[in-house]
């Protein structure tokens, strides 16, 4: 097992690896912008290192700065949480050359599913069920618009360097196509630094349905069931669900058996989440996360397995935590990501809580890095905190979530709490009829939300 | 914040432990002080004036305890503060801090050198890199703020030039 793990990441997600690490015992170092000198689990970590300015380019991606902070404190292992280098492979085998572990799978596998064209190649070979859409890159030699007729308008245009909901451009008919894809492919260059792009079919109304994976890396995998992230806005998910509420037990063990298997054939190791569209029936897969992700504690809460404690422990040569047949899925679990934008205009609203109080109870979990008085810096993401809210049937797990964003309090900075009020009370959520773009125009064709 | 050593020896009351004693019991005498009281991953250690020295016990340390590694950590005046100081030139990286250019040789500075912009004072390394760091300011250096050896952070004050 490790003895110091250095938390490569900031915010809500260096809390949670932190937590992990005390639960076995391992001692931690946090690194920090000066920016995040005041931050939670700088405080609550063994030992801290100041890496950098607040930009994070200087500092949270700079990776001489963590080499060199790995060095002076003794580090034998690095968590890279989610975003910044966490599915940057190069990090990967930089760690690997130093020495050190790297907390996630294979620099291979980073690699390969980083791709997005590689990736789908790569599920479609596994026997996991794909968009239909161009076989790889649509370069400025093939012919667009056969391949596009091909697979049926409308088609969506995707950064093959993209993902995370970047990079995507829909052409409706065959009059956007060429529109569709100089703006997609001059956006991915800008963007990634690689302009390719490859076709898909869009479809209409499909649901984001996610399943959770683990690895040990020697070919034995198990699936932790699906989640349900179809509430978005701007391809950034809002609102998580576990298990998805259209979703049968033999759909489910259909779709988690095809993703073990394949993770079982590349003798993938740590977490992973295989991302699909869901419509009429059918998955496809969009891509695979190499990562832990946001929203997995919805995956925590209706498996009751701690998956950052389980990425740390099999990154250590450890066993999964249980075979396939012990995995249940017990009750229903939502998250709400919990942003300080003005719930109307999504605008950024950095600055000081002054009042905070977070809601309790049976089956109430926030995971925040925030505090009564902390200020929330400009420099990165704005998530102020995940109420994540289980209950033994998505009745009372609704139930209970209305309770308790109705009693948490987040003052002095604007906080999306408001939005999810009013989502909480909305007919088709209550129904769990709805779909990845219901959300945005659910926004659009409001005036205002009446939750305070 | 400085770093703390990971510190398993804790348990045993070592020659450091002494030295350290009698470093705070001449600070008691040369002070107005009666009682010194620091903590540091898994020591506590008070002296007070006209009782004998009492070396408590390792207590597990519930919350954060960051105190920078030198015993200064006793004396009101604060490091941290230092950094704001208009003297003051603080680390651009992370790394260990040394003082002349290889073991055994003259340091680049001392208290009181003259000292130039541009003129090296120190090296940090990382990773087996030496990096001269060259100074922000003209002036006399008027303190040392890190010792021979020790790892420093980003924005760490160094020295002090004035």
């Amino acid at each position: 097992m490790f003895d110091k793990i250095l938390i490569a990441n900031r915010g809500e997600i260096a809390l949670r690896i932190l937590r992990a690490c005390k639960e076995l015992g391992i001692a931690t170092v946090a690194v920090h912008s000066t920016a995040d000198a005041d931050a939670m689990h700088v405080r609550l970590s063994d030992e801290s290192v100041c890496i950098g300015p607040p930009p994070s380019k200087d500092s949270y991606l700079n990776v001489p700065a963590l080499l060199a902070a790995c060095e002076i404190t003794g580090a034998d292992a690095v968590h890279p949480g989610y975003g910044f280098l966490s599915e940057n492979a190069r990090f990967a085998e930089i760690l690997g050359e130093h020495n050190l572990h790297f907390i996630g799978p294979k620099a291979e596998h980073i690699r390969l599913m980083g791709d997005k064209i590689e990736a789908k190649k790569t599920a479609r070979k596994l026997g996991i069920p794909v968009v239909p859409g161009s076989d790889g890159a649509v370069g400025p030699s093939d012919d667009a618009m056969a391949i596009a007729r091909k697979i049926g308008f409308p088609v969506l245009v995707k950064a093959a360097a993209g993902g995370g909901g970047r990079g995507m451009k829909v052409a409706q008919s065959e009059a956007d196509l060429q529109m569709a894809l100089s703006t997609a492919a001059n956006e991915a260059k800008s963007a990634f630094g690689d302009a390719s792009v490859y076709l898909e079919k869009y479809l209409q109304k499909p649901r984001h349905i996610e399943i959770q994976i683990l690895g040990d890396g020697r070919g034995g995998a198990i699936h932790l069931g699906e989640r349900d992230c179809s509430l978005q806005r701007r391809h950034q998910k809002v609102w998580e669900e576990g298990p998805s509420p259209v979703l049968s037990a033999a759909a489910r063990a259909k779709i988690g058996e095809t993703c073990a298997k394949a993770m079982r054939e590349m003798k993938y190791l740590g977490v992973g989440t295989i991302e699909f569209l869901f419509e009429d029936g059918e998955f496809y897969f969009i891509e695979m996360n190499t990562r832990i992700q946001v929203e997995h504690p919805v995956t925590e809460s209706i498996t009751d397995i701690d998956l950052v404690l389980e990425q740390i422990r099999i990154a250590a040569g450890g066993e999964l935590p249980a075979k396939q047949s012990e995995i249940q899925i017990i009750g229903h679990a939502i998250e709400c990501r919990i942003n300080a934008e003005n719930p109307q205009t999504f605008r950024p609203s950095p600055g000081r809580i002054t009042q905070y109080h977070p809601p309790g109870g049976l089956g109430v979990r926030i995971d925040s890095a925030v505090y009564q008085g902390y200020t929330i810096p400009p420099y990165y993401d704005s998530l102020v905190g995940k109420l994540i809210v289980h209950g033994k049937t998505r009745s009372e797990c609704l139930m209970r979530l209305r309770r308790a964003l109705d009693e948490m309090v987040v003052e002095g900075i604007e906080t999306t709490l408001p939005l999810f009020r009013d989502l909480v009370r909305q007919p088709a959520i209550i129904d769990g009829d709805y779909h990845i773009h219901w959300l945005e125009q659910y926004l659009a064709g409001q005036a205002e939300p009446s939750g305070k | 914040m400085a770093r703390q050593p990971d510190d398993k020896a804790a348990a045993k009351f070592s020659s450091e432990d002494s030295a350290l004693v009698r470093e705070l019991a001449l600070l008691l005498d040369e002070t107005s002080l009666t009682e010194i009281e620091i903590e540091r991953a898994g020591l506590r250690l008070r002296v007070a004036r006209n009782i004998s020295v009492a070396a408590t016990m390792p207590v597990p340390v519930a919350h954060a305890a960051h105190l920078p590694v030198a015993a200064a950590a006793a004396v009101p005046a604060a490091a941290a503060d230092l950094s704001k100081h208009p003297g003051a030139l603080t680390s651009p990286m992370v790394g260990t801090a040394y003082w002349a250019p290889e073991p055994g040789a003259k340091p680049f500075i001392e208290v009181g050198s003259k000292v130039s912009v541009g003129q090296t004072l120190l090296i940090i390394e990382a990773m087996k890199t030496m990096n001269q760091i060259p100074s922000t300011r003209a002036g006399t250096v008027s303190q040392i703020l890190v010792e021979d050896g020790q790892p420093v952070e980003f924005g760490e004050p160094l020295v002090i030039i004035e």
